[in-house]
């Protein structure tokens, strides 16, 4: 039962994304385009070239950290949907500490990014102590600064750090941008990749994350066991809002340079998505995020080459979203179960 | 007088547990009948039956003669039968009268002709004395009122069978005299009612005649004026006293735990506790017997730190503890076999290996660096031989908890709580819905620890197991002590009158 449980997980993202691409190619023929051309743009767009990669691995690294912030959440067992507030927060403090304070180069560098993960962190304890102490709903206290903070980072590029007459901040100077390793690819992609790494260690090799998990999965249990439940509600919102914060700082320092009207947007319910299709893993989550992002690298390649639309591309992200999130909830299902079980005893019969 | 309603050998199981076994049940018209029997002893299980909530495993129920088959609540109640549950099933944000002809089937088309429908509600209620406010909304009523409002519901659907399921615990005493009043008014228009129940006295006034239930099982039923409370409890918990195979001690060690005059909730019949004052020593059994819901679930709380009590003082080992958390008494030692395994117990979906080192992966046997590397290997070799010393039945110390029987999940929360060779176990159902084999290992699990100086707290509605293991036996009855029994010879008489709170 167990091997099966663990292929069912791996077999149910995978079937949804050939459904999505059944339905995907469908669309396109319909438009009128071929379906293997439309796809075999798409791949050549998102991998094709050296060039290709590093711009899908560019945009992934964004979303990484955004997915990784609702999978560590989630992991204890409450719903950090304010990834993207956390995550314009981080920049925000990065922009301004990058723009205004006079360093450059690595010690400024160094410091946006500890800055951005304590901002992301400071913004996720509010929804954190909130849920904790006062029994409010995280997920709408979460969402609900997202808003704040996405105003307050426009009152930042309209008014107080606002260079020029465009509404937007000052770019960051030369020497404080993240070196670019491969193409288009920062080290924030390779920040983003051990920030998954440490994740994952933390969750399943050590006490703590261990016991966080253990939160996660039965709170009340957690409690009778003597685990300070409350501690590591607390500190999963933190340690969330400080991934999706150094996120911010990454992407600024790494592709954005500035803030400006749309930095970010969409990037937190991404993230919620991701970590659920990659079913709260950290490494699948990352695996998942890559994907999604060459999706959309691929997009554009795919519409100049076919004229088939880059929306055929949102269609078939939201299929597979929706496709992983039903599977999971099928295979749950106790009629499902029974005929799992069932075919299992055949199986050993035979 | 005529039968209205016949169940036969209804059966239901869940699982590998049979929740009723074999219930037969008869229900004449005009009478109460009450079903008697403590929590657990399938009542609920058999009127959601009845209801059609539950389809049952085998059996066939009658109505006036006439075999029926029931599948959902809507075609129990076109058959006539209403039920109050314990639980208002009310919409608590609509008013007394949108509750009232919620899903009413007679309200053809679009509109509903209010007037009309309220001169019909209005009529009932006077003529049952079930007074309440139409145009209010549910949250503003209260307890009592709230019931009636779920009464006039079923009567106002036709119910021929009115179920009330324990109906007078949320009650005052006034509101249950007015109970009373409109379940006479029933009988006397011809109309049955099936009252549960476990309050002896409602019991010998209210019922024409009872039918007890013990452990899924048809005990007897029985004419009122023919039996006493006294019987009646005696049937309910069931009297006959097996020889116990354990040697019992008659004197304990120090004492591990101390509680002096502990409150909790004290107005609370049910679920609080009120002046309890009880101590546990070691090598010694306490059973606390009694009816469940009556405040033995909060005595679990408060003696593993969940809850702190509002009133008295509580000592572990001759300090007294100020500060109420489970990690605290984890500290001092106490171990807790809870009462919902599956809620308070387990991680389900852990694997029977994490869920056996729970609570220790901090240990540095099995992490080293303050925890901050897990001894996988360590782990793995500890949950292997845990599971053959306490002989947990699973494919593979990996599979999920969940999906091991009861007997074996409870197994691995006791290997979890003995292991740290506890000062103090605190058992609650320890054995509930497991089989015979499986209980009689954890009774022996229990004494062993016993004769190594552990004070264990068994907490239990079956009163055989109370009567198997302990040595001092404790009545709690609406959050009291009611008295303290020697486990040696047991005077079972006095204990079932205890419970019975007399």
């Amino acid at each position: 039962m167990k091997h099966s449980g663990k292929l069912i997980s791996v077999l149910v993202p995978l079937v949804s994304v050939m459904m999505a691409f059944v339905i995907g190619c469908a669309i396109i023929a319909i438009l009128g385009a071929s379906p293997v051309t439309a796809l075999q743009a798409l791949w050549t767009g998102a991998f094709g070239t050296a060039r290709n990669i590093s711009t899908t691995l560019s945009r992934a690294t964004p979303l990484i950290f955004t997915s990784l912030c609702a999978c560590f959440a989630y992991r204890c067992g409450v719903f950090n949907l304010g990834g993207e507030g956390q995550f314009m927060m981080g920049s925000i403090i990065c922009c301004y500490i990058a723009t205004r304070t006079g360093l450059t180069g690595l010690p400024a560098i160094l410091l946006c990014l500890l800055a951005g993960a304590v901002f992301g962190g400071l913004w996720a304890m509010i929804p954190g102590i909130l849920k904790v102490f006062r029994g409010q709903n995280e997920m709408i206290i979460s969402i609900m600064l997202n808003y704040v903070a996405s105003l307050f980072m426009s009152v930042i590029y309209t008014n107080w750090l606002r260079d020029g007459t465009v509404p937007q901040t000052a770019a960051v100077p030369d020497e404080t941008r993240l070196t670019r390793i491969f193409g288009r690819a920062t080290t924030g992609f390779l920040i983003a990749l051990v920030v998954g790494a440490l994740i994952y260690y933390f969750l399943f090799n050590t006490s703590m994350g261990f016991q966080l998990r253990a939160v996660g999965l039965n709170m009340t249990t957690a409690e009778y066991n003597g685990f300070a439940v409350k501690k590591y509600i607390l500190l999963s919102f933190i340690v969330s809002g400080a991934i999706a914060g150094l996120g911010g700082s990454a992407e600024l320092l790494g592709t954005q340079y500035r803030l400006i009207s749309g930095f970010a947007s969409g990037y937190g319910f991404d993230g919620v998505a991701m970590a659920l299709i990659g079913q709260l893993h950290p490494l699948a989550t990352m695996a998942v995020a890559i994907f999604f992002a060459a999706l959309r690298v691929g997009s554009t390649a795919m519409q100049t080459a076919t004229g088939v639309p880059t929306s055929v591309s949102d269609i078939i992200q939201a299929l597979v979203i929706v496709f992983t999130v039903a599977g999971l909830a099928m295979v749950k299902l106790p009629s499902f179960k029974t005929a799992l079980a069932r075919l299992h005893m055949k199986k050993e019969a035979a | 007088m005529e039968e209205l309603l016949r169940m036969e050998h209804i059966t239901k199981r869940f699982g590998d547990v049979y929740a009723n076994r074999d219930i037969d049940l008869e229900v004449r018209k005009g009478e109460v009948h009450t079903l008697l029997g403590e929590n657990g002893a399938g009542k609920s299980t058999l009127m959601n039956v009845l209801f059609g909530l539950y389809q049952p495993t085998e059996g066939s129920i009658y109505l006036r003669g006439q075999k029926v088959r029931i599948d959902s609540p809507a075609q129990a109640v076109r058959l006539g039968i209403g039920m109050v549950h314990q639980h208002f099933m009310l919409v608590e944000a609509m008013t007394v009268f949108e509750n009232i002809i919620l899903g009413d089937k007679n309200t053809k088309g679009i509109f509903i002709d209010k007037e009309a429908r309220k001169k019909e509600i209005v009529e009932l209620s006077e003529r049952y004395g079930l007074d309440v406010e139409l145009d209010k909304p549910v949250t503003e009523i209260a307890v009592g009122a709230q019931q009636r409002v779920e009464i006039l519901k079923a009567l106002y659907r036709g119910a021929e069978l009115l179920v009330l399921d324990e109906p007078s615990a949320a009650l005052t005493d006034l509101e249950v005299e007015g109970l009373f009043r409109m379940m006479g008014k029933l009988k006397e228009e011809g109309k049955s009612v099936i009252f549960i129940s476990h309050k002896m006295r409602e019991v010998m006034r209210i019922s024409d005649r009872i039918t007890i239930l013990r452990d899924g099982r048809t005990i007897r039923t029985l004419d009122r004026e023919a039996t006493t409370g006294e019987e009646l409890a005696d049937l309910m918990i069931g009297r006959e006293l097996v020889p116990s195979q354990y040697v019992k001690v008659e004197q304990a060690g120090e004492p591990v735990i101390a509680l002096r005059e502990v409150d909790y909730h004290k107005t609370s019949k049910h679920n609080g506790l009120n002046g309890v004052t009880l101590t546990v020593g070691r090598g010694e059994v306490v059973g606390i017997a009694g009816v469940d819901g009556n405040g033995q679930s909060q005595l679990a709380q408060v003696v593993t730190g969940v809850i702190a009590p509002d009133a008295g003082s509580v000592d572990m080992k001759g300090s007294t503890v100020a500060q109420f958390t489970p990690n605290g008494f984890i500290l001092e030692n106490v171990s807790h076999i809870p009462e919902d395994r599956n809620k308070m117990g387990l991680v389900g979906d852990m694997s029977v290996k994490d869920n056996i080192v729970l609570k220790a992966t901090g240990d540095p046997r099995f992490s080293a660096a303050k925890g901050f590397f897990l001894k996988k290997k360590a782990i793995r070799d500890h949950a292997l031989a845990i599971q053959k010393k306490y002989d947990i039945r699973c494919a593979s110390i990996d599979q999920e908890a969940r999906n091991l029987s009861g007997g074996n999940q409870q197994k691995i929360i006791l290997a979890r709580e003995m292991e740290s060779q506890p000062d103090l176990l605190v058992a609650v159902h320890p054995t509930r819905g497991l089989d015979i084999g499986a209980a009689s290992f954890i009774h022996d699990v229990m004494i062993e620890a016993r004769d190594r100086g552990c004070g264990v707290l068994l907490i239990s509605a079956d009163f055989d197991e109370i009567l198997e293991v302990s040595d001092r036996i404790v009545v709690m009855f609406e959050g009291q002590v009611m008295g303290e029994f020697s486990g040696k010879e047991p005077p079972i008489d006095q204990i079932s009158l205890a419970m019975a709170g007399k």
